[in-house]
């Protein structure tokens, strides 16, 4: 019969030693491919915002490009709107300049 | 009492007793279970309160760009990435000059009472502000002209950095033939990192198992005594030739080939150059780290009763040196205090810590209770990368070719040779040859200079471009604004003497760590809550950074003034550190003058509808 103490013991060892894995690799992740990661994401927002622009007429009812097309694209920008906005009317400051390497 | 102190004084400067090196580990540990553990978690409950209901910016203002919640653990690793380069490695080292224990002191309390203080505190101002820089919060909190002084004091501190920096890496580590091919092959691999992961889509485990593996190849090939030959005759032989001043023709070439590459960093793509480039450099920073500690765990040697625990209050190293056996004439550094508490910024207490704390990680905290961890805990660990570095002057060296080299190193300007030596010895112990070592440990610093030298550069155009840009168009251009930073930062590289920069450097940096504890004091008191805990250091730091400074101005002064057929290079650059130093001094006194005016009006309940 086995001894459910230790079975118990077995698999709390365990999961505390992939836990601490997990840590670890959540910490080495932090320190090096979340700075690309960042940065992708970054870029990815800039060319919504492209794109967003491209579709704004539509977005305040003046097609300044044939809405035929930016009709279309809208439901597209659509989602990435909210963050659009934030980023574009938040008040910016040098400082925020240091965060500029990720 | 006397008893203590009598064994205190046997075990730890008594000159036939030893003690093992894990003792300083150990009394490590002891202070971040203190510091972190009981401290930092008391004031953090008794006086910020971090409520993990309540929205924080990274939440609320989510735009997937800036403001993005991240996992602690995650957000701790960035944290500690950002905060720790050269500081916390060549401060403590130059610091040794006055014995290891007011080095080990000043690391240790500094961290425990000032540090984690400054840290933690910028993070939780700026997350319960929206998430706002300490631009826009000095405008807003302390005065409108404190923004732009705020700026100003940034550009001048990143210049010295620069300055600093490129003294270590293009007079130090770089004046080693065995280090330049290992650095340029290490940078060309990092670029092959960024075409690998960006543009040919490989999976990130098997760029960087090869990256990696070519680095260190590149680092052994670098070794090779073709190698290293040809480097040395590029660099005008063994003995290089003067240039001009007292520069030698080795030290400026290689400087220059430094701020070329800070050049590319600055005005290439991030995910071309210094993305890819910091990440190949963090594996081998990181595994240097690694194998130093391990080989110290396994090794552990006894501090060397001939490595003085005090030398004198001047950090002169002329007649402990003598004793050693070194015939060399040294400089001193400058009276204990204050000079000692600014020559050790990033190991104990460091302002570009608040600057990345508040613009960086402030914004991507998911929850207000992660916030101790990740400030608080990535300083703790730097204060053990700060004592891991003593240890590489202190038992590296002075175990294996005593105080001795540790003295000849440093009399010649070679602080960063001391970190490369002192790592390769603990390496050792790992199997890992000592040749290989020193070159290594070279590699390793000069990358961890040039990850954070680039970036300033990127900082200092952008900055250029937004104040100057509108009367004089030519900044707007990126490489205008970066030639003109590199040209500042030449000037100093080239005529500051490196000991004074570097005091400088430790100076601006920990004023701006006043600066920000004067700023996260006016916000407790805004408050109504206790700010006694940030406002002490901040008088203190204060105090001691100013004291610094000027006593800086006036030796750079007075060299100027009493040394007879002085060199022009290093006449002309003692005037510009001086005049740097009394502008910074300047600066800071009007940004205190304006908060402690703003702490006035809060006393008085003026600003009660700052409180609402």
């Amino acid at each position: 019969m086995k001894n459910p103490f230790a079975a118990q013991g077995e698999s709390s060892l365990g999961r505390q030693a992939s836990r601490l894995i997990k840590v670890f690799r959540d910490v080495l992740y932090g320190a090096t491919v979340y700075e690309m990661v960042r940065d992708l994401r970054k870029q990815r927002a800039q060319r919504e915002h492209l794109f967003i622009l491209v579709v704004f007429g539509d977005l305040i009812g003046v097609p300044i490009l044939p809405p035929y097309y930016t009709l279309r694209l809208l439901p597209y920008a659509l989602e990435a709107f909210p963050g659009w906005k934030r980023t574009l009317l938040r008040e910016r400051d040098m400082t925020d300049l240091c965060d500029m390497e990720a | 009492m006397c008893g203590v102190l009598l064994t205190f004084e046997d075990r730890f400067i008594g000159k036939e007793a030893s003690v093992s090196s894990l003792y300083f580990l150990a009394f490590a540990v002891i202070a971040i279970i203190l510091g972190y553990g009981w401290y930092a978690r008391s004031i953090s409950r008794s006086v910020i309160l971090p409520d993990p209901k309540r929205a924080t910016p990274a939440t609320m203002y989510m735009d997937g760009v800036d403001f993005t919640p991240a996992n602690r653990h995650v957000l701790f690793g960035y944290q500690f990435k950002s905060i720790a380069a050269l500081g916390p490695i060549i401060g403590p080292i130059v610091a040794v000059q006055w014995g290891w224990l007011p080095a080990v002191l000043w690391v240790i309390f500094g961290t425990l009472f000032l540090g984690w203080v400054q840290d933690y505190s910028s993070i939780m101002l700026s997350v319960r502000e929206d998430g706002q820089t300490f631009g826009a919060l000095s405008f807003r909190l302390i005065s409108p002209r404190a923004r732009t002084i705020l700026v100003m004091f940034i550009y001048f501190y990143l210049l010295l950095l620069m300055a600093a920096f490129g003294k270590i890496v293009g007079f130090d580590l770089m004046t080693n033939p065995a280090v330049p091919l290992g650095v340029l092959l290490v940078i060309a691999i990092g670029l092959l990192a960024g075409q690998m992961t960006y543009k040919w889509k490989l999976d990130i485990l098997l760029t960087t198992l090869i990256t990696v593996v070519l680095a260190f190849a590149g680092i052994w090939a670098g070794t090779l005594p073709a190698v290293k030959s040809f480097m040395e005759s590029l660099g005008g032989g063994a003995q290089s030739p003067l240039f001009f001043g007292n520069v030698t023709w080795a030290q400026f070439m290689w400087s220059l080939v430094v701020l070329v590459i800070c050049y590319l960093g600055a005005v290439l793509p991030i995910w071309r150059w210094a993305q890819p480039i910091n990440y190949v450099a963090f594996w081998i920073v990181f595994l240097g780290i690694a194998a130093g500690t391990l080989g110290l765990l396994i090794w552990h040697p006894s501090i060397p009763a001939s490595f003085p625990a005090f030398t004198n209050w001047s950090g002169n190293l002329t007649s402990a040196a003598a004793a050693a056996g070194v015939d060399k004439s040294f400089t001193s550094l400058g009276p204990l205090w204050p000079i000692l508490f600014v020559t050790i910024a990033c190991g104990a207490i460091s302002g570009w810590h608040s600057l990345v704390s508040s613009s960086g990680t402030a914004r991507q905290l998911e929850n207000e209770s992660d916030g101790l961890f990740v400030g608080a805990g990535a300083m703790f660990l730097e204060m053990f990368l700060a004592i891991l570095s003593i240890l590489t002057a202190v038992v590296g060296i002075g175990a294996v070719q005593g105080f001795g080299k540790y003295a000849d190193l440093i009399g010649s300007g070679k602080a960063g040779g001391v970190f490369a030596l002192g790592l390769a010895e603990m390496m050792h112990h790992v199997g890992i040859p000592v040749s290989f070592g020193v070159s290594f440990g070279a590699v390793f610093l000069t990358l961890m200079a040039l990850t954070i030298m680039y970036l300033v550069v990127r900082f200092m155009r952008v900055a250029s471009a937004e104040f100057l840009g509108d009367s004089i168009p030519f900044f707007r251009n990126a490489s205008f604004g970066s030639i003109v930073a590199l040209i500042l930062s030449a000037f100093l590289i080239y005529t500051g003497f490196w000991a004074r920069i570097w005091i400088l450097f430790g100076g601006a940096n920990q004023l701006m760590a006043s600066m920000a504890l004067l700023l996260a004091s006016v916000w407790l008191m805004a408050r109504g809550k206790n700010y006694l805990w940030a406002f002490i250091p901040a008088i203190f730091m204060f105090i001691t950074t100013v004291a610094a400074l000027l006593w800086t101005a006036f030796a750079v002064f007075r060299q100027v003034a009493t040394t007879p057929n002085l060199a022009v290079n290093i006449m002309v650059g003692n005037i510009a550190a001086g005049i740097i130093a009394i502008l910074l001094v300047l600066a800071a006194l009007i940004l205190v003058w304006d908060g402690m005016k703003a702490l006035r009006k809060l006393k008085t309940g003026a600003l009660a509808e700052a409180k609402a």
